[in-house]
């Protein structure tokens, strides 16, 4: 592991990492945004129904028991298209918390609150957006969370077929082992995504903080 | 946590813990039911599909390789064969640290092993791997890591399992005069295997996963085919091996449900 000393190679690649490290927030965005969409979609049309919603968080987990390598592999071979490898498959497996998540959340208001904003004369719409939505809305920031964390790390993994983001840095670590700057490569892969990641949970922390209902916080 | 495919998670662990399919409790009293046949059947079908799906194809010479029969079939066992190592590993060395962090008398340093644990979740596993390739290559220094990366899940699932076992059963086997290792042994952890159990097929689906990457440092494994497979950019190839590993895991998270049903005490199965 000769090289540069790591201080040094940073100064020297700060263009091409910061440039890195954008996609890799900006594709994680995308991808968490996407699966939101899909996923509350799905919540929403399946929450009333016991059976549907079992088979939705059903057929997601054992998607999700499939490693991500031979997903993203899968996926590449048949579309040949990296950008919407990575943004399908990312988007795939951040859909189980999120869907899970919503679907609990949107079930778990109490029966008697329901009843009483029926007898107070609430409608289905406003129900839900007053009512379920707000009730939900820990439990499926939580998802949103989970769902954030798994997307960056399996954006890094998705670099072996697309050349987006972080993981590029391991995997030519990885590829050219022995050789000089390796192992900054690794260091810098480890040290940004583990970044990438906790800018994202503080993120989070703080829409937590203010987007709860005050009856709602735990 | 046994019913982990209806709770809703707050961290990221929480949701790996919910990977299996098979996760729930099962409800029947026998550790092998008919609806059991379900995913091997459906496994079987697909790699029968696949195999005649190639077989009809014109394939150079780098794919008539890369899907070589027996190659695929030595990889497959090598990718078992370090799977289960850090399964096993990973049960060996998070069970009894588990154990130990609920003990009353060294209860203090829970939060210490947690906190490490957790730490060494958030790195990305590409990245440690590269790392770790650096210094050591090999079979070894692959397992050491992903075991490592998966000690987590089955960690916390330990704790998680033992403290939920009702204060009332353990007094009871306190007083009929059982030894706190005989309480620990016999009424303790067995009542804990389930909760044990999924967070021991969290770290193997975690394993299935994660060795690929460890075939860059020549640990062996169907990542090799996978990863040659996309250097020389040959689109069955990549089909043919993401296929097999898909499958491979499916199958070896059936199989660990089935264990997992197995280890458990009938009164609670």
């Amino acid at each position: 592991m000769t090289g540069l000393p790591f201080g040094e190679w940073l100064s020297q690649n700060q263009a091409d990492v910061i440039f890195r490290v954008q996609q890799h927030f900006l594709i994680s965005i995308y991808c968490v945004a996407l699966a939101a969409g899909v996923g509350l979609t799905l919540a929403l049309l399946t929450y009333r129904f016991e059976a549907l919603a079992n088979l939705n968080i059903g057929i997601i987990a054992v998607a999700f028991t499939i490693p991500s390598v031979a997903m993203i592999g899968l996926v590449y071979s048949v579309t040949g298209n990296e950008l919407v490898t990575m943004i399908s498959v990312v988007a795939l497996y951040g859909l189980l918390p999120i869907t899970r998540n919503a679907i609990v959340g949107l079930q778990a208001a109490d029966p008697a609150v329901i009843d009483a904003a029926k007898g107070m004369g609430v409608g289905a719409v406003r129900m839900l957006w007053q009512i379920r939505l707000p009730i939900a809305w820990p439990v499926i920031l939580a998802g949103l969370r989970v769902s954030t964390q798994l997307t960056v790390g399996i954006v890094a993994v998705g670099a072996f077929v697309a050349d987006y983001g972080l993981g590029i840095l391991g995997f030519n670590a990885l590829n050219n082992l022995g050789s000089v700057n390796t192992g900054n490569e690794a260091l810098a892969c480890v040290i940004f995504v583990a970044a990438v990641a906790l800018v994202f949970d503080a993120v989070f922390v703080v829409v937590r903080r203010f987007t709860t209902p005050r009856g709602a916080r735990v | 946590m046994s019913a982990a495919t209806t709770e809703p998670s707050t961290d990221l662990q929480d949701e790996l813990e919910g990977t299996g399919g098979g996760a729930r409790p099962s409800t029947g009293s026998s550790i092998f039911a008919v609806r059991d046949l379900g995913l091997p059947l459906t496994v079987a079908v697909v790699l029968a599909a696949l195999y005649f799906y190639i077989q009809d194809r014109e394939l150079d010479n780098i794919e008539v390789n890369l899907l070589n029969v027996d190659t695929l079939i030595r990889f497959t066992i090598e990718h078992i064969y370090l799977s289960f190592t850090i399964a096993v590993l990973v049960i060996l060395i998070a069970v009894p640290l588990g154990v130990l962090v609920t003990r009353p008398r060294t209860k203090r340093v829970a939060p210490l092993v947690l906190a490490f644990a957790n730490f060494g979740q958030a790195a990305p596993s590409l990245g440690l791997i590269a790392l770790v390739g650096l210094f050591y290559t090999g079979f070894w220094p692959v397992v050491a890591v992903i075991t490592a990366y998966a000690i987590l899940s089955v960690l916390r699932n330990t704790i998680a399992g033992l403290q939920q076992v009702d204060r009332g059963v353990l007094d009871a086997a306190k007083g009929m005069g059982m030894s706190p290792a005989a309480v620990l042994l016999r009424v303790e952890l067995p009542l804990a295997v389930p909760i044990i159990g999924a967070g021991a097929r969290t770290a193997l689906i975690l394993a299935v996963a994660t060795v690929p990457l460890g075939s860059f440092l020549g640990a062996g494994g169907l990542g090799q085919n996978l990863f040659a497979a996309i250097k020389t950019d040959r689109a069955v190839g990549i089909l043919g091996i993401a296929v097999i590993i898909a499958c491979l895991a499916l199958l070896l998270d059936w199989f660990a449900g089935i264990l997992q049903r197995w280890a458990t005490p009938r009164g609670i199965r």
